[in-house]
Parts: structure tokens; C-alpha cells; sequence
């Protein structure tokens, strides 16, 4: 099935993703907002005439942007608080994280308090230089001079005003107010104007003078309607003209007026205006200053939050790919190597990623190609291994006897036949050379055969070798093999042996039976005719012989012997003719236990004890079976001279395909002696034995392919085991 | 509470201790301005109706006049018929600006009236003239003798004029507060 690679996406849920996408646009709306309206509040109080306090929208704005700024504020302190919780809770990638913020808000906010301070300074440092003594005398001494000179212009207009005063009222009915005017201003500069007013406007006008002006002297003569002017004469000056003006009866006045130029009127509004302006500020030095904080307390802390944004911003931006590739990376140290990282981007760390997804594709690529070479090795080394359990069931199952030794003389392996026949344990001589292993008694024997196949490769030596093992001398054909490698070099040897012992010991047998059937052959026929002679004699001669008790001696010795003869003959025959066995398969242990309970009834003093595992059936004879145990129990019986105790067991050898029966006794044992001899006809220890009980036992375990073997019981006594296959070869 | 929700919760707080607390912290102890002495005359088509302005001009505001700050209050002037059972109905309304500034040069105060223009050579009469009014206020009906009328009316700062450069420096501040509340006074109806 195809794996799908595992992704890893932004560590953040999705729910938190959409509320930090709306927070983003949120700060950005704010942001914006804030700008907006701090250029429209700064173009709206800029429009001349506007009152600040009375005007609902400056102050909507105002108040808009303070609660914009708060929310700024609280956005940006929400994010930072947050970063500290993650911290707090070990977050992966918090603590770059916040040390990435801490770094930003620490690198804006040094120079943007420096600036602050700096800024701070500079305009209170501005606003002491510009409200300072010496502007304010100077501006105060600008003014003086303009307006003493203006005044003076007033003073020497005094005698104009006065003339004309005199030239309206000494006038005659005929001459009008604007002739009598004209006239008395021929005397005078050409600059110079003259007015008649009234409390209604001016009457009469003589040279130019702007309506503004004749306006504002009306008002200034309305605004002193009750001083009284001393010498009759009010002198008034403005920024652009200088003016004198006697009053006359009915609230008539004369007024001379002076325009002055219109640049020296400017200058002189400008000097008025700097004037002005200086007595404003050094009134709301205060305010002023405390308006240039505010702005730069606003600046400053739009400054320190766009850059803690900004910081929180970048941040994330860094650590997200960080956090990532942690992740990742203990995805795949955790063996997971189908995780791929879901991050596009065309910076550093879109490569770092990069390469990490085409580490993690090619882990992957190598992880498979080992996983395939481990499932070739394995195929092979089970292929391998089974071949080896072939190879060792073969040499468990032979029933010759193998050791291989190595090339450095070592022993690698040894069959089990060889552990049986040479009487040694595996597991302590696995390993070892051998030339450690073998007994001294046999090393001469070892070392003649090993120097004779060398180490030439593919050499072969055979010989027929005795020895004594365990106290039994053993005859073995022993074939030594030099092992070639491909390569023709020398791999070791394998020694195979089988043990002749039992054929040896077969073939005498059947010398014995040869021998035992011509003895009978040759004796059987002659002791009738000397029975029958014997009892011919002991009838004829019997009468006569009555007072002769060695007659009747001689003749009744000479018929006992020939009836023992005739009995040792007869066993003789029994052994020489053993039957062919019929094989029958059945049930052993339900065979044998008949003969033991027999035994137990007969032989009450012995504890009889029947052991039994579960056997297959078995191909054999029951007669000769039951016969072979009969002899063994009989020698056990005889042995323990009626008191002691008898185990009987019948096992199953799964391995070896075979059955053992074995007859365990705690008498006085066997002398190792006599083991070589015991199962040979006529050796018997036994007083009235005949030397064939056993002979016939071996005769049978060997007609059912089968051997019989003695050793000692532990603590004391014997033990005989007949070991027969499951099925005999041709059977079953 | 978790960790967001108590943040969440402490800068709410936060805010509305800002907002509520600030008008509180930034509380005038000064005297309030107002507006008293409310009498007049209904005649006909109109109503003449005099009242006096008191506790306007703080002590800053009468330096900020010497220092040649153009100060403009509006007024509100409304005439109703006032009924015993039923709700008043006004008859006439008007609103009008007056202002003042010293003219430094010609060592003047300026009154403003509309289209009249006062020149007065001291401060006592150019803030005399700023509190004290006496105002026609033209009726939509004709005046019913012998009925019941009220004259409302209100002031407020209406523009405090700041050299130009001055305008932009502090368009954030509020110099002055100047406002009073509606004073009711009984006019007559002959």
C-alpha cells in the first residue's frame, strides 16, 4: 500500500491561525485608521476659524484615535503576554521566540527613547530660545520705534487737523465742506487726507484714503466719545496710517489722516503680528510644551508598538520554520520518515527545509533498499540455516559419528552418535582444539592419523582404530577427511567413525550360534545311545550288582550327566535356531506390563516399578520382546537376592526415530570387566548360569536392528537399556 | 481562568478604568460660567431680551486677551410661550457670535458684533461689553399680551483665535471650557 507522507504545516491550529489573521488585519486596520485621522485631524485644525473645543468632529477623531491607539495597545500587550505564557508552558520555539521579540522591542525602543529625550529637549530648549528676554525686548523695541514714529506722524498732523477745523467753521454757508477741506490741505503734504465725520459716516473727504480707514477712525472716535482730548486734539495710529482729529460742535470731527505705504504697512503688521505671536507663546508655554510631549509620547509609543509587532511578526516568521524543522526532526528520530515539512518559501530557511524534506525522501529511499537487502540477508541466512538443520539432521540421524574440526584446529561441530560412542559432552570441547580435548592415552593414536591426511586438501585416511572408553574397549573405523574450500585451500578435517563394536560383537555371535549348533549336532546324537546303553546296562546288570553300590553310582552319574548334556544340548539348540522375528505392530508398554506385574507377584520383597512415557507403536515381536525383558528382569531378581528395587521404563527417542526400554536395578553392578563379555554365550558370573540369558537378549535387540548396552545405575546397581527403531528397516 | 482569559480581562478593565477615570481626574474646580439677570420685553414681532454673562474670563483667559488671543463666545437666544398644561412652544430663536482681541499696535480692544465693530480703549469695557447683552430676537407670531414668556438662553466658547502656527501646535488641546447650561428667565408680554 502507498504510504501518504505525513505533513507538518504551520504548528498553530487552525482556529488560532484565523484569530492571529484577524488580529494581523485588525493591527493593520488600526494602524492605518490611526494615520488616517491624524493627517484629517491635523488638515481640519489647520482650516482657519475653527474652534477646537465647540467642533464635534475634531474631537470624534480625537477620541477615535485614543481608543484606536488603546486598542493598538491592548493587541499588541495581548501578544506579548501570550508569548510569555508559551514560554512559560515550554512551547516549542517559545523561547527563541520571545528572546527574538525582547531583541526587537529592546533594539526600537533604546533609540526611540534616546530620540524621544532628545526631541523633548530640543523643542522645550526651542520654545525657552524663542519666548526668550531678549525676542521679546527686541520685538517690544521694533514695535516702539514703528509706533513712536507713527505717532509723531500724528503729532505733526495735530496742526493740519486744527487748520482745517478752523477753515469748516469759519466757512461761509456757499463753500461747501469738501472746498473748504481741499483748501486747507493745499498747505499741507500731498500725502495727507482730510475728513469731516459725523455719527453717521464720514461727511466729507479730501485726498485718498480707503474706506477701511475712515471706518476705523470713526470707531476710535466713537471708542473716545468721552474722553476729552487733551488741547482739543486725539491723535490715533494703526498699522497703515497715523491720524489726528479735532472734534467740532454737533459730533462733528476733523480728522487729518497719513497713509502710510503699503510695504511699510506690511512690515509694520508683520512686526505687530511677531509680536503677537511671542506674548501667545510665552502665554501657553505650558500647553505648547506639553503638546510637542503629547505628539512625541504618541509617536514614541506607535514607534514601540509597530516595532513590538513587528518583532512578534518576524518572529513567528523565523520560528515557525524552526518549529517545524524540531518537529520534524523528532518525527523522524522517532523512526517516522514519511513526515514532510509544508513550508514555501524562497529564503534560507525555505531551503533549510528543503533539504530537510529531501533528507527525510532519501533517509526513506536508503531506509527501504536496507529494509529489502535485510529481507534478502534473512531469506538467505534461512536458507542457509535450514540447509544447516538439513545438514544436522543428517549427521544426528547418521549413525556414524562425525567431528569437524576447523582449520585452526579447533572443534566446530560433533554429532551426536559421536557423543555417545566417544562419551563426551559438546558443550565442553565445542571450541576447544582438540588436541586439548583428546585423552593422552589416545593421543598417539590422534596423531599418527592427523599427520598422515596432513593437511593437503581433499586427503583421506581410513583405519580401524581400538580404543578404551569409559572402561570399554570400543573398535572404531575411523575415516579422516582434509576439507577443501572453493578456493582448493585446507578447511579443517571431518572425522567420521563408526562403531564396530556391536557388528564385532554380532558376528560372534553367530560364530557362537555355528559353533553351539555343530556342538549339538555332533554331541546330541551320541548321548542317546549312551543313555539308552547306561539304562540297558542298569537293568541287565542291575540283580547282580546289588551289593556293588559303584555300579549303580556309575551308571545313575553316567545318566544324570548325559541328562544334563542332553539339557545343555537342548539350550544350545534353542540359542543356535533362534526364530526369524515376526514383526507385528503394537503397543510395548502394554506388552511389557504383564511381564513386570508377573515379576511383582513372584517377587515380593523387590519393589517392582513400571515408568512409562507415551510411545508411538511400535514394529516388533512380541515374543521375543517379552523374552529379552524376561532375562533381564530374571538377572535383576537373581542380582538383588530378593530385596531391593526394580524400575522398569520404556521412553520414546523422537530424535533418533527409536524406543528404549530400560531395566534399572540398585544391586552390586556389573564390574567393568565384564562388560566387554557380558552379552557374549557362555560368560556368566551367575552360580548355575548358562552364559546365554543375556546372548539371547543381544541376539534379539540385534534381530530388531536394535542394541542393548550396560553401564552403572548412580548411586549403585546396573542399568541395561535395549534400544529397537520405531520401524525397523523393510517395516511399517 | 486561564492565562488569556485573565489578560483578556485585565486590559478591559484597564480601558474602562481609562475612560471613566479620566473625565474625573481632569475635573475643573474653577467656578462655573453661567448666565443671569434673564429680563426683557415681547412686543409684537420680536422680544428684547437682557442678560449678563458671569464667571466667563478665567484670569488665564483675560491674560491670553492682553497677549492679543481672539476670544469668541456663541449665544444662543430662544423666546417660548411658556403653557401651564401643555408644552411651551418657542416663538423665536437666534444665535449669534461675539468676540474680542486686543490690537497690540493701536493699544485698542476690538469688538466684534456681527457687522459692528467696536474699538474700546480699555479691557473693563471690552469684557463688560462681552458679558452684558441686550438682544432682538425676531418672533415667528406675534407677541400675546398679557401671556406667559421665557427667554433660554446659552453660551458657549466658540473659537479661541491662535496665531496660525500656534493653531497647529495645539489642535490636540482644549484651552479653555467655557460652556454654561440653559438659564430660563421670564420675559414680558405688555
Amino acid at each position: 500500500m502507498k504510504e501518504t507522507p505525513r505533513r507538518i504545516t504551520d504548528p498553530s491550529p487552525g482556529k488560532d491561525l484565523a484569530r492571529r489573521r484577524r488580529e494581523k488585519i485588525a493591527i493593520g486596520i488600526v494602524a492605518v485608521l490611526v494615520i488616517g485621522l491624524t493627517i484629517l485631524e491635523a488638515n481640519l485644525a489647520a482650516v482657519g476659524g475653527m474652534a477646537f473645543s465647540s467642533n464635534i468632529v475634531i474631537f470624534a477623531l480625537i477620541n477615535l484615535n485614543v481608543i484606536l491607539i488603546v486598542l493598538l495597545i491592548f493587541l499588541v500587550t495581548r501578544n506579548v503576554f501570550k508569548l510569555i505564557l508559551d514560554r512559560k508552558r515550554n512551547i516549542l520555539g517559545a523561547k527563541i521566540r520571545s528572546r527574538l521579540v525582547f531583541i526587537f522591542i529592546a533594539f526600537s525602543l533604546i533609540p526611540t527613547i534616546l530620540l524621544f529625550v532628545a526631541a523633548a529637549n530640543i523643542t522645550t530648549t526651542s520654545i525657552k530660545t524663542w519666548i526668550g528676554r531678549r525676542v521679546g525686548v527686541a520685538l517690544t523695541n521694533a514695535l516702539d520705534i514703528v509706533r513712536e514714529n507713527l505717532e509723531k506722524e500724528a503729532a505733526s498732523l495735530s496742526v493740519v487737523a486744527d487748520q482745517a477745523a478752523s477753515a469748516v467753521l469759519q466757512k461761509s454757508r456757499k463753500v461747501s465742506l469738501e472746498a473748504s477741506l481741499e483748501k486747507a490741505r493745499r498747505g499741507s503734504s500731498p500725502d495727507v487726507s482730510l475728513l469731516v465725520v459725523g455719527r453717521d459716516g464720514v461727511l466729507a473727504a479730501s485726498g485718498d484714503v480707503t474706506g477701511e480707514i475712515a471706518s476705523r477712525i470713526r470707531s476710535r472716535l466713537k471708542g473716545e466719545e468721552g474722553n476729552v482730548a487733551r488741547g482739543g486734539v486725539m491723535t490715533f495710529i494703526g498699522e497703515s496710517y497715523a491720524s489726528a482729529a479735532r472734534r467740532l460742535p454737533g459730533g462733528r470731527a476733523v480728522v487729518a489722516v497719513k497713509t502710510i505705504p503699503r510695504d511699510e504697512a506690511n512690515k509694520i503688521r508683520d512686526i505687530a503680528k511677531a509680536y503677537d505671536e511671542y506674548h501667545q507663546v510665552r502665554l501657553l508655554d505650558d500647553p505648547i510644551r506639553a503638546s510637542y510631549i503629547a505628539t512625541l509620547i504618541l509617536i514614541t509609543l506607535l514607534v514601540v508598538f509597530a516595532a513590538s509587532w513587528m518583532g512578534i511578526y518576524l518572529a513567528r516568521q523565523i520560528t515557525v520554520p524552526i518549529q517545524m524543522l524540531a518537529e520534524g526532526t523528532e518525527k523522524v528520530a522517532s523512526g517516522d520518515l514519511d513526515v514532510r515539512l509544508d513550508y514555501q518559501s524562497d529564503d534560507e530557511f525555505g531551503h533549510l527545509v528543503g533539504s530537510f524534506n529531501r533528507m527525510t525522501a532519501d533517509l526513506k529511499g536508503m531506509k527501504k533498499s536496507l529494509e529489502d537487502a535485510n529481507v534478502s540477508l534473512s531469506s538467505t541466512f534461512e536458507e542457509l540455516r535450514r540447509r544447516s538443520r538439513f545438514i544436522e539432521t543428517i549427521l544426528t540421524n547418521i549413525s556414524t559419528g562425525v567431528i569437524v574440526i576447523d582449520r585452526a584446529g579447533r572443534i566446530a561441530m560433533i554429532n551426536k552418535v559421536a557423543e555417545l560412542i566417544l562419551s563426551i559432552k559438546t558443550d565442553k570441547v565445542l571450541g576447544k582444539p582438540y588436541k586439548e580435548v583428546v585423552r593422552e592415552e589416545h593421543y598417539e593414536t590422534v596423531r599418527t592419523l592427523s599427520r598422515e591426511v596432513g593437511e593437503t586438501p581433499g586427503r583421506k585416511v581410513e583405519r580401524q582404530v581400538d580404543l578404551s572408553v569409559g572402561g570399554k574397549e570400543i573398535s572404531l573405523r575411523v575415516s579422516l577427511t582434509a576439507l577443501q574450500g572453493d578456493d582448493g585451500e585446507y578447511m579443517g578435517l571431518v572425522v567420521a567413525f563408526d562403531d564396530l563394536s556391536q557388528a564385532m560383537r554380532l558376528q560372534r555371535i553367530m560364530a557362537w550360534r555355528e559353533v553351539a549348533r555343530r556342538i549339538a549336532h555332533e554331541i546330541r546324537n551320541p548321548l542317546t545311545p549312551i543313555q539308552l546303553s547306561t539304562e540297558r546296562l542298569q537293568k541287565r546288570f542291575a540283580s547282580s550288582h546289588d551289593h556293588d553300590p559303584a555300579f549303580s553310582e556309575c551308571t545313575q552319574t553316567i545318566l544324570s550327566e548325559v541328562g544334563s548334556l542332553k539339557s545343555l544340548v537342548e539350550e544350545f539348540t534353542r540359542f543356535a535356531r533362534m526364530p526369524v522375528p515376526a514383526f507385528k505392530e503394537g503397543n510395548l508398554v502394554e506388552e511389557l506390563r504383564p511381564v513386570v506385574e508377573t515379576f511383582r507377584a513372584a517377587h515380593s520383597g523387590i519393589a517392582w516399578e513400571f515408568e512409562e512415557e507415551e510411545i508411538p507403536t511400535v514394529w516388533f515381536d512380541p515374543f521375543q520382546i517379552r523374552r529379552a525383558v524376561t532375562n533381564l528382569l530374571e538377572n535383576a531378581a537373581s542380582a538383588l537376592k530378593g530385596q531391593g528395587r526394580v524400575v522398569v521404563r520404556v521412553a520414546h527417542e523422537p530424535g533418533l526415530g527409536s524406543v528404549r526400554v530400560s531395566v534399572r536395578d540398585d544391586g552390586p553392578g556389573i564390574p567393568a570387566g565384564d562388560r566387554d563379555r557380558l552379552f557374549e554365550p557362555y560368560f556368566s558370573r551367575k552360580e548355575g548360569g548358562t552364559g546365554l540369558g543375556l546372548a539371547i537378549v543381544s541376539a534379539i535387540a540385534s534381530d530388531h536392528q536394535g542394541t542393548v548396552v550396560v553401564r552403572d545405575n548412580v548411586p549403585k546397581g546396573a542399568v541395561f537399556e535395549i534400544e529397537i527403531p520405531v520401524r525397523p528397516k523393510g517395516r511399517g | 481562568m486561564s492565562g488569556e482569559a485573565m489578560l483578556r480581562y485585565v486590559a478591559i478593565s484597564l480601558v474602562f478604568l481609562v475612560v471613566l477615570v479620566s473625565p474625573v481626574l481632569s475635573a475643573d474646580t474653577s467656578p462655573k460660567p453661567r448666565i443671569t439677570d434673564i429680563h426683557g420685553e415681547a412686543k409684537g414681532g420680536k422680544a428684547k431680551v437682557h442678560f449678563t454673562l458671569r464667571n466667563a474670563f478665567s484670569p488665564e483667559m483675560v491674560e491670553a486677551l492682553k497677549s492679543g488671543i481672539e476670544i469668541s463666545f456663541e449665544t444662543v437666544v430662544r423666546v417660548r410661550r411658556h403653557h401651564r398644561n401643555w408644552f411651551d412652544t418657542t416663538v423665536g430663536e437666534i444665535t449669534f457670535s461675539r468676540s474680542v482681541r486686543y490690537d497690540v499696535f493701536s493699544r485698542v480692544y476690538r469688538l466684534n458684533r456681527g457687522k459692528e465693530v467696536d474699538l474700546l480703549p480699555d479691557i473693563f469695557t471690552a469684557l463688560a461689553r462681552m458679558t452684558r447683552y441686550e438682544v432682538v430676537v425676531p418672533l415667528t407670531s406675534p407677541v400675546t399680551p398679557g401671556k406667559r414668556y421665557q427667554a433660554l438662553v446659552r453660551t458657549h466658547l466658540d473659537k479661541v483665535g491662535l496665531s496660525e502656527p500656534l493653531r497647529s501646535i495645539l489642535f490636540f488641546s482644549s484651552l479653555w471650557d467655557v460652556e454654561t447650561e440653559w438659564a430660563i428667565g421670564a420675559i414680558d408680554a405688555p
